[in-house]
């Protein structure tokens, strides 16, 4: 046995947990999950089944677990792992499944295969056979952690420039975008680049919000590789910084896996309850509408038809359905529904990490075609979504599929309905830069 | 041929050989570190694990059982048929003085489960998919269970079936915690842990009954 092999067969065993046994034991294989899954839609073969990427860990996990394998194999379909089936069972996990959890919603029994391709995910980084790509940005975000101070001065110099088109864009001389500033009550977690900050800040500005931002990235790229340490070192950096802070409140920015990760699985990994909540920006949106902090708002703001794709992360896995819905009918003039929506809405195609990995681009964008066609029923402009991953992706397919639907976040319409005084008059462009582009 | 009492105490040695195995393997889950979660819940999973037990197993509450209602059906009358062969099984001793029209459900019942078991068993060969994805074992479990009921519908017809219904049954106790069969000892445990991710989350049950963030 391999050194790789026995490093990804020490993580099955010893991530061996009552989830996980069930989901290996459970599938009765009725392949009623085939066309839950948005790889099958776009390529009906019985390898995208999820029902058979289950199986492609079962039958190494039976052949380590099953006293049937020692002497019929082949009769339970048992097979000792080698490096070559690792390799294969990695590139599987890694490019033919998005952990989007449709297909348990889907299952009569409930199989969590998504878990399944977790546990290979984990299986995979632990052998080394994980995608270099997310290894070298899951390492490159703990590296910043471990010195932020290095990074610090180049952070405040592009923040005091954004500080300048934030006071245009709301035309406040004295609005500003403060940065670890103690005893604020809200810690606000954006991801590289204005386009997240930009309109947060607007929003908070006009809300009246005590606020300040984090110096870290919300993404966790860590989380895709299924890497444990390697997660918890990342989302450490943020929880320290809210601990030493005294905020009341982590908003993390229209990110779906790094709200995931903060909101639901940080508190577990650390096994502590944080003195502080943990919200989707959206959800803090629709909370200020909802108490009228932003003032009125504008549909008319946004005229053209506009559709919402539920990001996996925030939506089937993480709840926070209703609340973008909320916000676009506030400030979009035609918002219109994707049909199936809410928990049932399909995958992008490009979650999971998927879109920083282009040797798969091709599968990918195959993928995102069941995603494609309900934009397309919708006959929507506009899509907007409340993750990242799902705004570069979704803006690719635009292009690959010459659809011609554009793609922005929730926050950049809430500020044009806020008709804003320095915000863009051409309606058919996004307040800011926040149109999602693919630089990686 | 042997006296019925032999058969009998054989299918009931198998059945005491099948509750230890299937005991074993449920004292191993229970060994296993469970979920905790800490994160503070968004909905109730109470609800969530009440709606995976019950509205959640509606064949309208899944896309994928109103796509395939046919093969839902099959699936659900498969399984009542081996609730009710099992039940044939546990009053075989006394069939003789059961009430005709108990007989009769419990043969239309049976017996529904075993064609459908075995229309279950002629899809599985058929279909590419699920071609694909049967193991020898899922196709010898279908069939094993597919003749125990045909065998619990001959007993119940035919008092002469006993020893041969008795048999199948012991051969299918036997091979039950070993086989693709186990996974009824998981179902529970999969809808709970289900139910109790989308009710913590505020997904499912849906909207309108969802609390607000906490």
């Amino acid at each position: 046995m391999s050194h790789k092999v026995r490093a990804a067969l020490e993580v099955l065993e010893t991530q061996l947990n009552q989830p996980l046994l069930t989901a290996l034991e459970v599938c009765a294989r009725c392949g009623l999950c085939a066309e839950s899954c948005h790889y099958y839609l776009a390529d009906p073969i019985p390898e995208n089944v999820p029902a058979a990427r289950g199986e492609a860990l079962r039958r190494f996990s039976r052949e380590q677990r099953d006293p049937l394998a020692a002497w019929f194999p082949a009769w339970i379909r048992a097979e000792p792992l080698t490096d070559e089936s690792l390799e294969s069972l990695a590139e599987m996990a890694f490019s033919r499944c998005t952990l989007c959890r449709r297909c348990t919603f889907n299952c009569p029994m409930g199989v969590d295969t998504p878990l399944l391709m977790s546990t290979v995910r984990a299986m995979a980084s632990a052998a080394g056979v994980a995608p270099e790509m997310l290894v070298m940005l899951a390492d490159a975000a703990i590296e910043k952690g471990r010195d932020p101070e290095t990074y610090l001065p180049y952070f405040l110099e592009s923040i005091h420039d954004m500080e300048l088109e934030l006071r245009r864009l709301t035309g406040r001389p004295t609005a500003s975008i403060p940065v670890r500033r103690k005893g604020s009550r809200v810690l606000y977690v954006a991801l590289a680049g204005a386009h997240t900050i930009l309109p947060a800040a607007a929003i908070f500005e006009t809300a009246g919000e005590d606020w300040t931002l984090s110096i870290f990235e919300a993404a966790n790229y860590a989380v895709f590789l299924s890497d444990l340490p390697k997660a918890k070192a990342i989302a450490r950096r943020i929880v320290d910084e809210a601990h030493e802070l005294g905020v009341e409140e982590i908003v993390v920015s229209e990110c779906g896996h790094a709200y995931h990760a903060l909101r639901w699985s940080a508190p577990n990994w650390f096994g502590e309850e944080f003195p502080f909540r943990v919200r989707s920006i959206v959800e803090v949106i629709d909370d200020y509408i909802l108490h009228g902090r932003l003032g009125s708002l504008d549909p008319t703001a946004n005229p053209e038809p506009i559709t919402y794709h539920d990001s996996c992360n925030l939506g089937r896995n993480g709840g926070v359905i209703e609340e973008p819905r909320r916000i676009l009918n506030a400030v979009a003039a035609d918002f219109r529904e994707m049909a199936p929506n809410r928990e049932a809405s399909y995958c992008c195609g490009g979650g999971s990490g998927l879109v920083a990995l282009p040797e798969y681009d091709e599968i990918r964008r195959k993928a995102g075609k069941p995603k494609v066609d309900q934009i397309r029923r919708t006959g929507a402009d506009w899509v907007a979504a409340a993750c990242e991953n799902c705004r570069l992706q979704l803006t690719d397919l635009s292009q690959a599929y010459e659809t011609g639907t554009r793609v922005t976040a929730i926050a950049d319409l809430v500020v044009r309905a806020m008709r804003l005084p320095g915000a863009a008059q051409d309606d058919s462009l996004p307040v800011t830069m926040a149109a999602a582009t693919l630089d990686r | 041929m042997p006296p019925l009492w032999m058969f009998q105490a054989g299918a009931l040695a198998a059945l005491g050989i099948a509750a230890v195995a299937f005991y074993r393997q449920l004292r191993r889950l229970r060994q296993l570190p469970a979920l905790s979660d800490v994160a503070p819940a968004k909905g109730d999973p109470r609800r969530g694990v009440l709606y995976a037990l019950t509205l959640g197993m509606a064949p309208w509450s899944k896309e994928s059982t109103r796509l395939h209602p046919v093969s839902y059906g099959r699936g659900i009358a498969f399984h009542v048929g081996i609730f009710s062969g099992l039940l044939v099984l546990a009053a075989s001793p006394w069939l003789g003085r059961l009430p005709a029209s108990l007989v009769l459900a419990a043969t239309a019942l049976t017996g529904l489960g075993a064609v459908l078991g075995a229309v279950g068993l002629a899809v599985r060969i058929l279909d590419p998919n699920l071609r694909r994805l049967s193991t020898p074992d899922d196709l010898a479990s279908v069939a094993l269970v597919s003749l125990f009921l045909a065998s619990a519908v001959s007993a119940l017809l035919a008092p002469a079936a006993l020893p041969g219904f008795y048999l199948v049954a012991i051969a299918l106790l036997l091979y039950a915690p070993r086989s693709k069969i186990r996974h009824c000892l998981y179902f529970a445990f999969s809808r709970i842990q289900f139910g109790r991710f989308v009710g913590r989350r505020g997904v499912l049950p849906h909207p309108g009954r969802r609390v607000a963030s906490p």
